[in-house]
């Protein structure tokens, strides 16, 4: 703690210097009577020091002047008068202001030295990032895009010999996988909108509303699915950006469908929690490998699945979504194996009474 | 598909779009639906065409390379209330969404679409356009298991009675006035307050939400009153099958 952060207000520092000379002379003053004249030196000497590594340059030199003129000003006797007689104090004043240039200039550089580790380290994460993207996105758009090229070529190149059945299968995979690239595009987008901050537009909505949006965008892709959602009817209205939240949603069900055995059943459970709206959304597929609870929100971190990869940004969007609302999102394995994401989101103030609008005001 | 153009004569649509590739997609399957496509590739085009073809309906691109699409919807409603206008937009702008259809286009299409839903949007709002045109508005209006008897302000959920509110019925009439078409928020509001309460949104999902519990069996999954999250909500009288 020695070191002090290199953002600290420069006054704090020249504070601190006039602290520490004080404190040095109230120290000195106190044990006048009991030590001698080269230990009040070292007192003041440790207070030049301590400035000097803790602040910068000129704040030092403050210390290391003040620090030489209340040692010859309350210490030296005759005390309490300021007598310029003994070259002594020039001597005492150099060997100080010497202390302060060297430990400073020696602090400056270290410092520097670890901004520039740590540049280089942000540099090399930022590096890996870039790569584990290039690598998901090349993967993940060249491989939907390899398929469509290749369906599209042998329909125009084969026309002759293709069916009615391969073409129909063709021209299938080539509408599924527009999907899924649509998909992935969709959420590298939303990533780079939400990173350049989240535009947040807030405004009352019922969580059912929001909730329902969502789950009726997936009716055909359910299959028969279970999904219960179970909001309860008194639930107060809260407010959020609707469009950011259902997107939450989307990504959930989306996770449940790319992630989970077919036949398996989600429920989504929401209530109030004091001054907040929790919602639990829980499957029954093979929930997180231990250890990734915390690494699912990573962006670009995709846990161990079988077969179906995404890009790894559907839980970080979520994470962005809800810090946006001031909320906190976790995820957990149920005890039976699923997966469970658990959010909460405060309810933004006192939601507005509905029924000012008196009914006969109908035209 | 219309009332008013002969059979045997396709409907013209006229399709203002800069990108080539969507609109040689358009091409292809509008013929084989038996429609007519003119095409513009930008804004002045498109309106040039309009005033010299007179198309049947409009598909519109909202990210034109010389004007804004939306100027273009603009200028169609100053002479014309009734020609369908069916916009192609990208999801996530839902401020460009809107402001089309406030300006009066009929509906949207997010890109990418899948055509079949493309031609059922048109349909409907081809629809709206010539049932305004006869005025013709069903005694009873089925959605599903509901049945709303227009003439006598009654609804039935599977054979049962439902009671609504006024604003719940009112809701009800101008979702039916404008099915499976969205309406946008201040269009509701307008329509179901008076034009003073366009910036009360709230009251409008509370009232949406109470009408879900009335008729939906499932009002967390609604099949029928449908949000479009940002934009506002459309009543889906056959769910699309896939």
């Amino acid at each position: 703690m020695l070191l002090r952060g290199a953002h600290r207000p420069r006054a704090l520092d020249y504070l601190e210097a006039v602290l520490v000379a004080a404190i040095c002379t109230v120290v000195s003053v106190a044990f006048r009577k009991r030590i001698d004249m080269v230990n009040f030196a070292m007192v003041y000497l440790f207070g030049v020091l301590v400035v000097s590594v803790r602040c910068h340059r000129a704040a030092a030199i403050v210390n290391a002047t003040l620090s030489v003129s209340a040692f010859y000003y309350f210490i030296v006797p005759v005390h309490d008068s300021f007598v310029l007689e003994d070259y002594t104090y020039i001597i005492t004043l150099c060997a100080m202001l010497a202390v302060a240039l060297v430990i400073t200039t020696l602090i400056e550089r270290v410092r520097s030295q670890a901004a520039a580790v740590r540049d280089a380290e942000i540099a090399i994460q930022t590096e890996r990032m870039r790569n584990s993207l290039l690598s998901a996105v090349s993967h993940d758009i060249k491989t939907p895009l390899a398929a469509i090229y290749g369906a599209a070529t042998s329909l125009l190149e084969e026309e002759d010999r293709l069916n009615a059945v391969n073409r129909r299968e063709l021209v299938g995979g080539i509408a599924a996988e527009v999907e899924r690239m649509n998909r992935v595009i969709t959420n590298l987008l939303k990533m780079t909108r939400l990173e350049a901050g989240v535009h947040v537009k807030k405004d009352w909505y019922p969580l059912e509303e929001i909730v329902g949006a969502a789950a009726t965008r997936f009716e055909h892709a359910f299959g028969g699915r279970s999904v219960m959602i179970k909001i309860p009817p008194d639930l107060p209205l809260i407010c959020v950006d609707d469009v950011l939240i259902e997107q939450v949603f989307v990504n959930l069900l989306d996770n449940f469908l790319k992630y989970t055995p077919a036949g398996t059943a989600l429920e989504i459970i929401a209530g109030q929690d004091d001054s907040r709206i929790f919602v639990v959304v829980r499957d029954h597929g093979g929930g997180f490998s231990p250890g990734d609870e915390e690494r699912v929100f990573d962006k670009f971190f995709r846990g161990k699945t079988d077969g179906e990869r995404g890009l790894g940004l559907g839980l970080a969007i979520c994470r962005a979504i809800v810090h946006g609302h001031e909320g906190t999102i976790a995820a957990e394995t149920a005890l039976d194996g699923g997966a469970v994401i658990r959010f909460e989101l405060p309810i933004g103030g006192a939601p507005p009474a509905v029924g000012e609008l008196p009914e006969s005001s109908l035209a | 598909m219309t009332d008013y153009a002969a059979p045997d004569l396709p409907a013209e649509i006229l399709l203002i779009e800069d990108d080539p590739e969507i609109r040689r997609v358009l091409r292809t399957t509008l013929s084989l639906e038996r429609y007519n496509l003119r095409e513009a590739s930008t804004a002045m085009e498109g309106m040039k065409t309009i005033a010299s073809c007179q198309p049947d309906a409009i598909i519109l691109d909202l990210g034109l390379p010389d004007k804004d699409g939306i100027e273009v919807i603009h200028q169609v409603r100053q002479w014309n209330k009734l020609l369908p206008i069916l916009v192609l937009s990208v999801r996530s702008r839902e401020q460009d969404k809107i402001s089309a259809l406030d300006a009066g286009a009929d509906d949207f299409v997010n890109k990418p679409f899948a055509v079949g839903e493309l031609l059922a949007r048109l349909r409907v709002a081809d629809r709206r356009s010539s049932s305004i045109l006869t005025e013709r508005m069903d005694a009873i209006f089925r959605i599903g298991e509901i049945d709303v008897d227009l003439a006598r302000r009654k609804v039935t959920v599977a054979g049962e009675e439902v009671h609504l509110t006024r604003i719940e019925y009112k809701l009800l009439q101008i979702l039916i006035r404008h099915a499976d078409m969205v309406v946008t928020h201040s269009q509701l509001l307008n329509e179901a307050w008076g034009p003073n309460h366009g910036d009360q949104v709230h009251y409008l999902r509370v009232y949406m939400l109470q009408l879900r519990r009335k008729l939906e069996k499932d009002p967390a999954r609604p099949r029928h009153l449908r949000t479009e999250p940002g934009i506002g909500y459309r009543l889906i009288t056959e769910p699309l099958a896939r």
